[in-house]
């Protein structure tokens, strides 16, 4: 038998056919895929013991307890805690992920520390009378914050400023009705486990120009001709009339009228999208004030702190007078924008941020010092603004810096003098000798009054796994909230109303986070606009094309979209440093053609 | 025209017979656990439980296969007189060595399994996903796909997944079908973190 080239041929084939028929190339193509997730340089957590740690989540005020899922010591999961009375076991997609920022890309790595350490040191000495040292601290509220308030006042000519905190705090749980102008309630606002927690017992109004996800989410939503909130306002409070309103606002006056009888039946709430707009004056006129909106409280701090600088904000800063400014923005928080910054800045004034994103004040400081991200520094967080009780919990770090890192109290506290020393301790006693309260363990949900531990458990466990908490103190009513609601908005020649699409905490984010949202609910490309198709055609500006953002401060190009989802008079853009600097304090902008 | 046939089905043949024979025995690298232990010794001699040894942390996370000073509680000195237990106490216990053991079990980086939910909550025999493993007189050999990396028992002993028995794969397949079967939720989330 001769084997000839037709033959082998029609061997091969029966091999190939009689391949298929066995399991191997099936179970070869399955381990392919598998391999090619295995490839070298994907990173992979080291095998070892797994065990779990508890912390809390420093990237908003809320500070969510957290349990990490940690193997050879390194948190490779986080998920939230259910025994926690605030959190409720929720937390969000920021947080899942929060893992992840130390090994950002984008993270800033280094930076000129003995540098800024000597031009700091050296215009501090040649500061003229009247110049002045500050700190910008974003996120107000925390015990480092205490430590800024105190080198400031250690420094002649030291200012202590803050973006605005509010001195109120909100009672979801006894509201009945939450009137929101413009809030994010179910998109970011306040602890999210908290709000949903309360969701089912108060009745949402969400009063919005842009049908936002917590109004698609509202029990009712009023879409509002933009920039005429406080007219519905005054007519809320009785200092205008329905029909007015109806007319300016474009909201139908039964709708006025059921808002009003709403807010006025009592355990009614009214939020803004910014906590200190004059509209939150409207708790006063509907009895909210010491009910659902009471005074914020803060734990105890030790008798030697008190001698601390007062918290002012950066508009009340004399113009050209800060010598050097010292920019906290190791942690996502509020954001003044550069324009109200820079007139109060002297000619030869030194700017030092502390930051781990090279996105935000980065971009107008000298020197941009790396700061720790979370979970990498132990910190605490302040009250949220749904946080009625006092509370302390402490971000215990998960992991070691992975770059080298600069702490900007340490920083402020040896450039002021201040005393060495571990404030978060020295907190923590103060908190632990007045004996209040009670201290709630993660691990086992155990509530413990603070009394019955000694001051080395009580730390001990606010560093492991658990919080301080006292929920005993009689609600009062905030100071600070005025009476008067009618603030008419100007709008000059800047006809659109500037809407923030998303909520953007700003910060490093995990690229991954894509994986538990969708990426078009959470990142709006930075230069793109949304535009109502009315304003479009008034501007001649089509889909995609590219045109200019102007706005009071400066003007950027982008690209338009084109929505009808957004009404006209309004421009829809993305959140973060760059977008804030460009509108500034006004939001009020126009769009043309590039 | 026949001998034509003849080269296709012997071509055929010579495919079915690797693809089924010789593919399974070349397609894993066989490797021996570190020591000769026996589940049925110390389950029957000494009384003990999987969860004596396999025990849940005070957290609620799963310890796995105990380390090395829990075999030492015990084995500090011999307790018989096999020479597996003398090869132990003198390869390891003595110089306070860790073995390295091999997981059969062991899922990829990418799960998140929980003995915990699954053990107390769901209450899940130990057997329904690792078979009769406590009641072996010997450790089997490793086998691991080196393509993928994982162990065999991840895919399941037959190398085509006919006739698997239950606790026969822990693929992802078989997760989703218990959850089903039982009537339980699962999603993406519930194990990739």
């Amino acid at each position: 038998m001769t084997t000839t080239r037709r033959n082998l041929f029609k061997f091969v084939g029966g091999g190939a056919a009689g391949a298929l028929l066995t399991p191997a190339p099936w179970r070869l193509i399955t381990d392919a895929a598998l391999w090619s997730e295995n490839w070298p340089g994907i990173p992979r957590p080291a095998r070892g013991e797994i065990r779990a740690r508890f912390t809390h989540c420093t990237l908003c005020p809320a500070g969510c307890a957290v349990r990490a899922r940690c193997v050879n010591g390194q948190p490779v999961s986080l998920a939230g805690v259910k025994p926690h009375p605030i959190g409720h076991g929720a937390l969000c997609p920021w947080g899942i992920a929060g893992h992840h920022l130390p090994y950002h890309p984008a993270r800033v790595r280094q930076g000129p520390v003995k540098e800024a350490v000597a031009a700091v040191a050296r215009a501090i000495a040649q500061r003229g009378a009247g110049e002045r040292v500050a700190v910008l601290d974003l996120r107000p509220g925390r015990t480092v914050s205490w430590t800024y308030r105190r080198a400031m006042a250690a420094i002649e000519n030291g200012l202590y400023l803050t973006p605005g905190q509010p001195a109120y705090s909100i009672d979801l749980a006894a509201a009945k009705t939450v009137v929101s102008f413009g809030a994010p309630l179910l998109d970011g606002w306040g602890t999210p486990g908290n709000v949903f927690a309360a969701r089912d017992h108060f009745r949402l109004i969400q009063i919005e120009p842009v049908e936002t996800r917590t109004a698609a989410l509202a029990d009712m939503w009023l879409p509002i001709r933009p920039g005429t909130e406080s007219v519905l306002a005054a007519a809320l409070a009785g200092e205008t009339t329905i029909a007015e309103a109806a007319r300016v606002t474009g909201v139908e006056e039964e709708a006025v009228g059921a808002v009003q009888e709403a807010a006025q039946s009592g355990s009614a709430v009214v939020l803004a999208a910014d906590p200190g707009s004059p509209l939150m004056s409207l708790n006063a006129k509907f009895g909210a004030l010491g009910r659902t909106v009471v005074a914020r409280r803060e734990s105890p701090l030790p008798d030697a702190w008190k001698k601390a600088a007062p918290v002012a904000e950066m508009a009340a800063a004399p113009d050209g007078a800060i010598r050097v400014l010292l920019i906290d923005e190791s942690l996502p928080g509020g954001y003044v924008p550069w324009s109200t910054i820079e007139p109060k800045l002297a000619a030869n004034a030194i700017v030092v941020v502390f930051s781990s994103t090279s996105e935000g004040y980065a971009r107008h400081a000298q020197y941009v010092l790396p700061a720790p991200v979370y979970p990498e520094a132990a910190e605490d967080i302040g009250p949220a603004i749904d946080t009625v009780a006092e509370v302390f919990r402490i971000a215990a770090p998960l992991v070691a810096p992975v770059v080298p890192v600069v702490k900007p109290g340490e920083f402020v506290a040896q450039m002021a003098g201040l005393p060495q020393g571990d404030p978060l301790r020295e907190r923590a006693d103060a908190i632990h000798k007045t004996g209040r309260g009670a201290l709630l363990s993660y691990a086992d949900g155990k509530s413990t009054p603070a009394k019955e531990v000694t001051a080395d458990d009580f730390w001990k466990t606010l560093n492991q796994s658990g919080c301080w908490m006292d929920e005993t103190g009689k609600k009062a009513a905030p100071s600070g909230l005025g009476r008067s609601v009618t603030r008419l908005t100007s709008h000059d020649e800047l006809p659109l109303a500037v809407v923030v699409a998303e909520f953007n905490r700003g910060g490093l984010a995990s690229p991954l986070m894509s994986k538990l949202e969708r990426e078009s609910n959470l990142r709006m490309a930075a230069n793109r606009v949304v535009l109502s198709p009315a304003d479009a055609r008034a501007n001649g500006i089509e889909s995609g094309g590219r045109c200019l953002l102007e706005t009071a401060c400066g003007r950027m190009n982008v690209v338009a979209t084109i929505d009808a989802g957004v009404p006209s008079g309004v421009v829809e853009v993305a959140g973060g440093p760059r977008m804030a600097d460009l509108c500034g304090a006004s939001r009020r902008a126009r769009v043309v053609r590039a | 025209m026949i001998r034509g046939k003849i080269a296709f089905a012997s071509g055929m043949l010579v495919a079915l017979a690797g693809g089924w024979l010789a593919f399974p025995r070349i397609l894993y690298q066989t490797r021996l656990q570190p020591v000769d232990f026996s589940h049925k010794v110390h389950a029957e001699k000494a009384g003990a439980k999987c969860e004596d040894c396999h025990s849940f942390r005070d957290d609620g996370t799963y310890a796995g296969i105990p380390t090395l000073d829990k075999c030492s509680g015990c084995h500090a000195a011999a307790m018989g007189t096999t020479a597996a237990e003398k090869t132990f106490i003198d390869q390891y216990v003595t110089p306070n060595r860790e073995p390295q053991w091999l997981s059969y079990a062991r899922q990829p980086e990418n799960v998140y399994f929980s003995h915990v939910s699954h053990v107390k909550l769901g209450q899940v025999k130990c057997e329904r996903c690792h078979g009769n493993e406590g009641g072996t007189g010997a450790l089997r050999p490793y086998q691991q796909d080196p393509i993928s990396g994982y162990s065999r028992d991840i895919w399941g002993r037959p190398v085509n997944r006919i006739g698997l028995r239950t606790e026969g794969g822990m693929k992802m397949d078989d997760c989703v079908n218990c959850h089903r079967r039982q009537g339980l939720e699962y999603s993406c989330m519930g194990c990739h973190k």
